[in-house]
């Protein structure tokens, strides 16, 4: 009996030793590692800064699965997969791809490989597309992609572009705006004021909410965000091809808005800075003129107050 | 064949009255219903994620339910010196080899069937559908490939001295034949002489385990199942291969002492 | 009388390499042995002898370097020679899985002996080893004597006519030598023929028809256990001792 209760005394107190010494180690544990200690994130905790690559990989595995599966490996031509599909038909992600998307496996090169090209996916479609089937009344199946773009998001919370796809896909085939909003307000906690982020959820209120005022709101602080961010950056970051494109974006937008909303005024004016900017100048100046025309005759037609 | 039947039933009351397969079915369940609860952007009809984690986990675990318990097999009789008094019965090696096998083959075809109807539930809770001659066919596919699996186990088992080393070697083996094997001939052509050489012959002479493998892409993503005629030519392939380890495996037990 | 067993100029070489260095041992030289139908043979000798060494052969386990061994005629490399024929190794283990019955079905099974008649012989050979109240439990729950009877059973279960038993009472208690001896004294009755190798030469002096004496891989004596005795000494345990040479120690 004397035995069992001082050994079960012992136990307590080493148990007690334990705890204690934990909690008096703790903040010199915390003090260690820095953010990675911190975090409230699952996976940031696990894995560190090596979730960037995993978020890389599961962006490449939505694209894997636009594609039901026909994707190249390392050991095929990647050229036209460089940048994934799933961005490329955004348009909000300039595309470096390049080749033949159809057949980069290229003719079989002994029968082996003849022989087992029967037991994989062998032909290039797109989810949105009607996938393996070609039927159109299937492209909802482009849902099969959101798995992955969300596990991209929460492995690397900073990568705009896993926000951006994510929210065009679910806005416009998918047709689930509120969820597309709350994709990129989420990326926005991660990454304030990206004007990326902001272009996009001011098309949200704009082409799927109908709500032009916010619209506006939201596009002029992209491009405060944006003039925030270039402020004191040489030129030639300010005129690089990806920045440039997004002001053309964010201001071609903001001027439709005004001209869908009969502000041809305000509207002319951002069409003149979108000309600047643009490759094409000469048909943004032909809508200028159309919309020049289209206020002088509204000016005509309106009869002046006494 | 009464005596290899009577093997096989020794074999099929061992493994399923250890624990191992329900433990790996009721962790692929697990993790599959975890899988299954997460919400992603409030959409429920999101289902082939959830599809290829199954598939995966049902491929890891009939890898490891087939080979640890073939790798254990002869080498636990030979431990557990339940070989000698089986040996001393009117049955040959070669009755035993092949009665090894039948029955590690036919759990292993049971424990698909349990994989696969669970995995077809799955998916119809999602999807509505349940395409059983797609299912079917790659159940069977990766029943065929199992058996190349196990022939090539027991061959190992006859080779090498532990269950451990001879489980390890066949996991890597096949794993690297299950990823890289339809690519060995490329790879080949960025080794120099004799190493080429070497890696093209093993692009040939390895059995190529990731057709079946490469089925799951089909079942995920929802292609037409219909090459017959291949599959129908990957059976025959694959029970070429399984009698070639087979015969391998008896001519090396008949040398064999057992003592 | 017909001859059940023979092995003519058995000749056993075990060769191992080491270090480049190949040392052979041989384990039997020119061993001549004949068991006759319906006697027990005791095949006795010190530890190392070449006993099991032996019925390795006869089981098949292991292949002769030079001569033959016979089973009922036929050469003991054809599995069809162990048909008629029970084995008792010295170690008992048997599938920790399975139950008595089960496992003795199986090995029905391998002697490709009809259910009905299997079955009827199940009951026979459990109700012979006093196993019935044990049939249905798991043998890792059996005791050293309980697997030392399934092993029995099982040597049994086939109705031979030539039983090679290896240590047949090695681990039992003297209740349990005694059902030894008297299974083996009934199946001598029966017209049987019982091979048994043992350490026990009490036992051997009691119940053997004839004995044979190996060490070194070599017979050193053959014969009836009275006439060996009456050759060598007293009784079998001196004969063997004087047989085999055996040079006991002086202690200073």
């Amino acid at each position: 009996m004397n035995s069992s209760r001082t050994f079960s005394l012992l136990l307590i107190a080493l148990l007690i030793f334990c705890f204690g010494l934990a909690a008096h180690l703790q903040p010199q544990f915390q003090a260690w590692e820095n953010v990675r200690e911190q975090s409230d994130d699952f996976f940031q905790l696990l894995l560190g800064d090596s979730s960037r690559v995993f978020a890389n990989s599961a962006f490449v595995e939505a694209d894997v699965y636009y594609h039901s599966g026909y994707y190249p490996t390392i050991f095929d031509s990647t050229k036209a997969f460089e940048t994934p599909h799933i961005a490329e038909d955004t348009g909000a992600v300039a595309s470096h791809n390049e080749g033949d998307e159809t057949g980069f496996m290229g003719p079989p090169r002994d029968w082996i490989d003849a022989f087992g090209r029967h037991f994989i996916p062998n032909r290039h479609t797109h989810l949105d597309e009607g996938g393996p089937t070609d039927d159109l009344s299937t492209s909802g199946e482009v849902r099969e992609i959101l798995p992955w773009l969300k596990l991209s998001a929460e492995l690397d919370p900073e990568d705009v572009r896993t926000y951006i796809v994510t929210a065009f896909w679910l806005r416009s085939r998918l047709h689930q705006p509120r969820e597309a909003e709350q994709v990129l307000r989420g990326g926005l906690r991660y990454n304030p004021g990206n004007p990326q982020l902001l272009y996009e959820l001011g098309r949200v209120y704009f082409e799927n909410y109908q709500n032009p005022a916010q619209a506006r709101n939201i596009w002029n602080a992209a491009l405060r965000s944006w003039a925030k961010e270039m402020a004191g950056q040489p030129d030639s970051v300010k005129n690089d091809f990806d920045n440039r494109f997004l002001v053309e974006q964010i201001k071609t937008h903001l001027a439709t808005l005004e001209e869908q909303q009969g502000n041809l005024d305000v509207a002319i004016l951002i069409w003149q800075q979108v000309k600047a900017v643009s490759p094409e100048p000469a048909s943004i100046q032909k809508h200028i003129e159309e919309l020049q025309k289209k206020e002088a005759t509204q000016l005509q037609v309106t009869p002046e107050l006494p | 064949m009464k005596i290899i039947c009577a093997l096989a039933g020794v074999v099929i009351k061992e493994l399923y009255r250890r624990k191992d397969f329900y433990v790996l079915f009721i962790i692929t369940i697990l993790i599959c219903a975890v899988m299954g609860s997460i919400n992603v952007f409030n959409d429920k009809q999101v289902i082939r994620y959830i599809k290829d984690i199954a598939l995966l986990l049902i491929w890891i675990s009939s890898l490891v339910i087939s080979i640890t318990a073939t790798a254990r097999q002869i080498p636990a009789e030979k431990e557990n010196r339940t070989l000698l008094p089986l040996l001393a019965k009117p049955l040959t090696r070669t009755q035993l080899i092949f009665g090894k096998f039948l029955g590690c083959w036919v759990v292993c075809g049971l424990m698909l069937a349990c994989f696969y109807i669970f995995f077809g539930v799955l998916a119809a809770t999602r999807e509505h559908q349940w395409p059983l001659l797609n299912y079917f066919v790659a159940a069977f596919l990766h029943w065929m490939a199992l058996g190349v699996v196990i022939a090539l186990t027991l061959l190992g088992s006859l080779v090498f001295a532990a269950p451990s080393s001879n489980s390890t070697i066949c996991f890597v083996l096949v794993t690297a034949i299950l990823t890289i094997g339809r690519y060995l001939d490329q790879l080949a052509l960025s080794f120099h002489e004799p190493a080429r050489s070497i890696v093209y012959s093993l692009y040939f002479a390895i059995p190529h385990l990731e057709w079946a493998f490469g089925l799951r892409n089909l079942i995920i993503h929802d292609w037409p199942v219909d090459a017959w005629a291949f599959y129908g030519l990957d059976i025959l392939y694959s029970l070429a291969y399984i009698g070639i380890f087979l015969l391998a495996a008896c001519l090396i037990f008949r040398r064999k002492a057992v003592n | 009388m017909s001859v059940i067993l023979k092995a003519e100029k058995l000749r056993v070489e075990f060769t191992t390499r080491q270090f480049r260095k190949t040392t052979t041992k041989v384990a039997l030289n020119g061993l001549d042995l004949e068991v006759n139908a319906g006697e027990i043979f005791g095949f006795l000798g010190p530890n190392g002898a070449g006993k099991t060494t032996t019925i390795n052969v006869l089981l098949g386990f292991i292949q002769p370097t030079g001569g033959a061994a016979y089973l009922f005629g036929i050469n003991v490399r054809q599995p069809i020679a162990r048909q008629r024929i029970g084995y008792l190794p010295e170690m008992t283990y048997y599938y920790k899985f399975l139950t008595a019955e089960e496992i003795l079905r199986f090995y029905a099974k391998i002697f490709k002996i009809p259910n009905a008649e299997a079955e009827r012989r199940i009951d026979d050979v459990l109700k012979l080893v006093e196993l019935e109240h044990a049939r249905k439990r798991l043998i890792k729950t059996y005791s050293k004597g309980m697997q030392q009877r399934v092993g029995l059973a099982q040597a049994l279960i086939n109705n031979p006519d030539l039983l090679i038993l290896d240590e047949p009472t090695s681990g039992l208690d003297p209740v349990g030598r005694m059902k030894v001896r008297a299974i083996i004294q009934r199946l001598k009755n029966e017209g049987k023929t019982v091979f048994f190798a043992s350490h026990e030469l009490g036992e051997v002096e009691t119940v053997c028809d004839r004995v044979a004496i190996i060490n070194n891989g070599e017979l050193k004596a053959l014969g009836p256990v009275s006439e060996i005795v009456s050759q060598h000494g007293a009784n079998l345990e001196k004969a063997f001792l004087d047989i085999i040479e055996f040079q006991p120690e002086t202690v200073a």
